[in-house]
């Protein structure tokens, strides 16, 4: 598969009320983006797991998004810090053993943001291209 | 009964919303291969009745137990298709949506990409849907009050119209009287009404209605608890005064040694008053305050021999000993009517507003212009003997309004129609005037405002559209620097005042109910509404209403309508008495839980807590949660090593499967 | 240095008392330089107590691991005090397993041991290959003293010491009852050089280093078994719903597994160093774990497992914490 032709696959993980409705209003507005990033809805960035991310990018993922509402305003006052800490630690741990940093990424989108969040699905989808196809950690067989 | 999953695919066309980029059929079609999906249907508004109905008769018919509806977002339609599931007898949270329209369609122009993408979504919402389990949704009762923040016209309105209803109000006023912004103005926009008499009989009904508790010069410090059962923490602030005793007969501002000296707040400074004050005349209610910056007594701990409010005042009301008091309460529902703060037109130094005294703002005009105001309603510019009455007057719009070098983008929606108003004021209390406004639109949008705009022009008033570059002066006159761009033509116009429309902004203390209530800001940095059509009026909490301009820019009769809009939905929870509470709240397994303690530490709403059980004969500590409590927000499942922590329909079991599928379906 | 005879008398004090249950220490092992955890009930017992540099095992982890069998109807659990003689990092463990309540204060003795290092039994074994019967060792000043069937040989320190051992900044026990010996000057610096070394690497490189050590990986699960901080009554690791990880030997799995268990102790590892030491394929964990050592230590300032009144790194937080990787 040559460079230009990969396209790779992101997950990303949202919050319900920043980043999915950060992302809800980024089609209310018609804003254009890649189809390369899929969400999975989450009540709050607090709720996803770090080994998530480890799971995504064994189960075919490329680049793996977390996104939250910005700090002070998660809707249940603290999750977003919690979800900061583990994930400056998961982001550290990945980068140690190799894992390009580009494929883990995390973003602050507001239920307003409906432009930074095109933003955001360019820069992670991009990122996700320059590090590849991760077929090196890929699981043999997923069975869903 | 057989729990074997039987899935109902729903996929939408949402008339071509979805189905422009979005093959429905190939969704529709992959779907149906997928495992456990009995029925894979496309439709053209699954949100309509007779879309509900395809689902209703599915369920009956084939048996389903779990339905997915490939659709617009949940955050606009979870809640109808919930309600159609249960009415088809199927617990409501058997049912996963897939959004194919704001995540996909909408921002996707390749069909054959979106298409993948839409089956990829199907799939993983698919997988999910076979492994989600059924909830139960309890109720709790409502405590029947209300609380409304702010007691400008928004607030006042809102009181009343629930107080009406039989509930029990507590209108919590950062100021030491209700009557808001509108106090403040003389006319109002375009029936020139006089804004006094409208306002003052709402504000005495306030102040006397036997379920409106007043707590004015008070600030709500403390938001727990959730909807139907808000606990509020409110800080009555000292006012020195005897609020029994105070008669407000005003002896002692008249006595006071720096009665004229302190700015008045009313006035927008242009007016003074004394350190213990009545903020206007027709104030509610109608008792003293002591500004505790600028009293002598209260600052130094001295004032002359004695203070000589004390000397004066007959009742012996004045206690500076007052301590400021918490009041706490119960509330079923919240109002926010926080109202805007003037655009600071400082900000735009270009204008001079700084520089000179004949550079004033709207709201500076609309007090002079007041009977009640610092002149007695004359036009008077500068003090004393050399007070003039200005002939040339220029207005100035959209400063600190549609400007992105100040940060504003937003229309203030309301700066056309007051400087339409003052400029009709003006013409009339100055009748040889020569007024013109500097424009870069007029927008005269509202009932009656075309009309009034046009008989303002009539009136003589000039409109010259261009935006000043600058205001500066020249010998005794400032000089207006502009284009005037339809005929473009450079204009220097000189004139002996200078009205900037300044525009409305959020309230500088924004944050702090931000923090209380966790509500979200929107891009102009007013507090946002739930949805921007169809919630217009609720928040991202539930419970918590919005009124006013604390939402965004609108002018009076818009606000009253949105107040009225707040009071019936707080209304609506108020009078039905009970509130169902989150029903995708955590669990935790006790027999896996180590009691560690991570998710009680973790959990924001002290909702988890360790408890010790016997475990065979052993004493264990567990952790549980209280439903009643838990919010949803999973943090303590993200923080649970052990994995003992599940939140309902967010379980690691659910959204791993979702994982495999997006990555299988590449 | 713990005196021998001091520890064995302060055993069997302990083991005397009413309100102790037994005393968790070592004693020699039956052949070479092996040592191993034992379980004193009666005083007597006490005389086969050492401590030695031969002393490795982390006794903590038996804490947290006793089974606690169903009690007949009416029959009072025995909540007598359990002693454990611990080093410093043994004794770290102990303050974490506190913070995290998976045991009570009142239910310790705590006999600390001040520890000048203990050794690599792999370097120890190279050096002197094929001993079978029981050998002790002793610490001298920077060197160790072996008495092998064929007479003493002292041996430089930094030859044989426990990798994690050579750069010890807790030496001295953070918590006990009892202390046995002087307290010893720590002569770690917390550089954290091995990590340094690995990060300064190309991610590729780094890559292939841990996919080296990976794939070696057979899956027993000891160094989880081990671990004093590992003690989840049901390892989500192990669990089959919902599957985090699948059970096969691939890089995937594998490499997921180890991640999955470094993150665990994220902020918890107390740097005893068992995991790398139970590795039957010598894969070199403790370079994992002292990577999130060194990460929480400079971003948030917190070390596992030194201060009991401390909140867990992973339930806590600072509204001003790093975020520079965010978008």
């Amino acid at each position: 598969m040559s460079e230009q032709q990969f396209e790779p696959s992101v997950i990303a993980f949202l919050c319900n009320w920043c980043s999915y409705a950060g992302a809800d209003l980024a089609g209310t507005s018609r804003i254009q983006y890649p189809t390369n990033l899929d969400i999975i809805r989450v009540m709050c960035s607090g709720r996803v797991n770090p080994l998530f991310i480890v799971n995504a990018l064994q189960q075919g993922a490329d680049g793996v998004l977390v996104s939250g509402c910005h700090p002070g305003d998660c809707h249940y006052m603290e999750g977003n810090f919690y979800a900061r800490r583990r994930f400056t630690l998961m982001n550290e741990l990945l980068n140690y053993v190799g894992v390009d940093a580009k494929r883990f990424n995390m973003s602050w989108v507001s239920a307003s943001e409906g432009a930074k969040w095109k933003d955001v699905v360019e820069e992670v989808v991009e990122n996700a291209k320059e590090a590849g196809p991760f077929e090196q950690f890929r699981r043999n067989k997923i069975n869903w | 009964m057989n729990n074997k999953p039987k899935i109902g695919v729903y996929v939408c066309h949402c008339g071509i919303n979805i189905s422009h980029t979005v093959d429905v059929e190939a969704v529709a079609e992959f779907a149906s291969q997928l495992p456990n999906v009995r029925v894979a249907r496309e439709y053209s508004y699954m949100c309509s009745d007779p879309g509900q109905a395809l689902i209703r008769e599915d369920i009956k018919n084939e048996g389903l137990n779990r339905v997915v509806v490939a659709s617009c977002s949940p955050r606009m339609h979870e809640l109808t298709f919930r309600k159609t599931l249960a009415e088809a007898g199927l617990n409501p949270y058997y049912l996963e949506m897939a959004n194919i329209r704001e995540h996909c369609s909408w921002v996707h122009g390749d069909r054959e990409k979106a298409t993948a993408k839409a089956k990829r979504l199907v799939a993983a919402a698919a997988v999910k849907a076979r492994l989600l389990e059924p909830l139960q949704e309890k109720e709790v009762d409502v405590e029947p009050a209300s609380l409304i923040i702010g007691a400008g016209i928004a607030g006042i309105q809102a009181a009343l119209d629930i107080a009406e209803a039989g509930f029990k109000v507590y209108l919590v006023e950062k100021t030491p009287s209700v009557g808001g912004r509108m106090s403040q103005l003389d006319k109002t926009f375009p029936t020139l009404d006089c804004s006094a008499c409208i306002l003052t009989p709402k504000m005495v009904d306030v102040a006397s209605h036997p379920n409106i508790e007043l707590l004015t010069y008070s600030q709500v410090e403390d938001v727990s608890g959730y909807v139907g059962n808000f606990d509020v923490k409110v800080r009555k602030k000292a006012r020195y005064v005897d609020m029994d005793k105070c008669t407000g007969c005003g002896v002692c501002a008249q006595e006071c040694r720096l009665t004229g000296r302190i700015p008045s707040e009313f006035d927008e400074g242009m007016g003074k008053r004394a350190a213990i004050y009545l903020p206007f005349p027709q104030a509610v209610p109608a008792k003293y305050t002591i500004d505790p910056e600028r009293c002598l007594m209260l600052t130094r701990g001295k004032c002359g021999k004695s203070p000589k409010c004390v000397d004066a005042c007959g009742t012996g009301a004045i206690n500076f000993e007052q301590e400021d008091e918490i009041v706490e309460f119960k509330v079923g529902s919240i109002i926010v009517a926080t109202g805007f703060d003037v655009f600071d037109a400082s900000r735009k130094p270009e204008y001079g507003y700084n520089d000179y005294e004949n550079v004033i703002t709207g709201l500076e005009l609309e007090r002079l212009v007041s009977a009640s105001g610092p002149t007695g309603g004359d036009i008077l510019i500068g003090k004393g003997d050399d007070a003039y009455v200005p002939k040339d007057i220029a207005f100035i719009k959209c400063v600190g309004s549609r400007d992105k070098s100040v940060g504003n983008e937003y229309c203030s929606r309301v700066c056309c129609m007051y400087t339409a108003k003052l400029a009709h004021l003006l013409t009339e209390k100055i009748p040889d005037a020569n007024v013109r406004v500097y424009y870069m639109d007029v927008r005269a949008f509202g009932k009656g405002f075309e009309e009034f705009y046009d008989r303002v022009r009539r009136e003589g008033v000039r409109y010259i559209r261009g935006n000043p570059s600058e205001v500066f002066k020249r010998g005794d006159k400032l000089v207006v620097k502009a284009e005037n761009t339809l005929t473009s033509t450079p204009v220097e116009d000189e004139v002996d005042l200078v009205v900037l429309a300044v525009g409305l902004e959020p309230r500088r203390d924004a944050r702090e109910i931000i923090d209380i209530l966790r509500l979200s800001q929107s891009g102009d940095r007013f507090y946002m509404e739930a949805h921007p059509k169809l919630a217009p009026v609720d928040t991202a909490t539930d419970g918590v209403f919005l009124a006013g301009c604390a939402q965004g820019p609108k002018d009076i009769p818009d606000t009253v309508a949105q107040a009225k809009g707040a009071a019936s939905s707080a209304l609506v929870l108020l009078s039905s008495g009970k509130v169902k509470v989150q029903a995708q709240v955590s669990h935790i397994n006790e027999d896996t839980c180590r009691g560690c303690g991570y998710c009680v530490e973790i959990c924001p709403y002290s909702a988890i807590e360790l408890v010790t059980v016997n475990q065979f004969g052993h004493e264990a500590l567990v952790a549980r949660v209280n439903d009643a409590l838990c919010k949803g927000c999973g943090a303590c499942v993200a923080g649970c090593f052990s994995g003992s922590a599940q939140q309902k329909s967010f379980m690691d079991g659910q959204i791993l499967p979702q994982i495999a599928a997006l990555g299988v379906m590449r | 240095m713990v005196d021998l005879e001091k520890l064995r008398t302060v055993a069997k004090e302990t083991i005397s008392r009413d309100d102790v249950k037994y005393l968790i220490g070592w004693r020699q092992g039956t052949y070479g330089f092996r040592v191993t955890p034992c379980f004193i009930e009666e005083p007597g017992e006490a005389e086969q107590l050492i401590f030695s540099p031969l002393c490795t095992n982390n006794l903590a982890s038996y804490l947290i691991v006793t089974e606690k069998l169903p009690l007949p109807r009416g029959e009072k659990p025995d909540t007598r005090k359990v002693a454990v003689m611990v080093k410093g990092c043994d004794s770290r463990a102990v303050v974490q397993q506190l913070i995290e309540q998976g045991i009570k204060r009142e239910e310790l003795y705590i006999i600390g041991c001040p520890c000048e290092g203990v050794l690599d039994l792999k370097k120890v074994e190279a050096k002197f290959p094929h001993i079978l019967d029981p050998v002790a060792a002793q610490w001298g000043k920077d060197k160790i003293i072996f008495q092998l069937p064929e007479g003493v040989v002292e041996v430089p320190r930094e030859e044989v010491l426990a990798q994690k051992c050579l750069d010890c900044r807790d030496p001295n026990p953070v918590i006990a009852d009892i202390t046995l010996g002087e307290e010893i000057e720590a002569w770690g610096n917390g550089e954290y050089q091995d990590v340094k070394e690995l990060e300064a690497k190309s991610a590729e490189e780094r890559w292939a280093f841990w996919e080296d050590k990976f794939s070696s990986c057979i899956r027993c699960y000891s160094c989880r078994n081990v671990c004093p901080m590992c003690y989840c009554k049901d390892c989500i690791l192990d669990r089959l719903n919902p599957s985090w990880i699948y059970r096969s030997t691939n890089i995937s799995e594998n490499t997921a597994f180890h991640l999955s268990r470094a993150f665990h102790l994220a902020g918890r590892c107390i740097e005893c160093g068992e995991c790398e030491r139970v590795c039957p394929v010598d894969i070199p964990l403790m370079k994992l774990n002292q990577k999130f050592s060194k990460e929480v230590e400079e971003k948030y300032g917190y070390r596992p497992g030194i201060d009991p009144e401390a909140k867990p790194l992973q339930s806590s937080y600072r509204p001003d914490d790093k975020e520079d990787f965010i978008l």
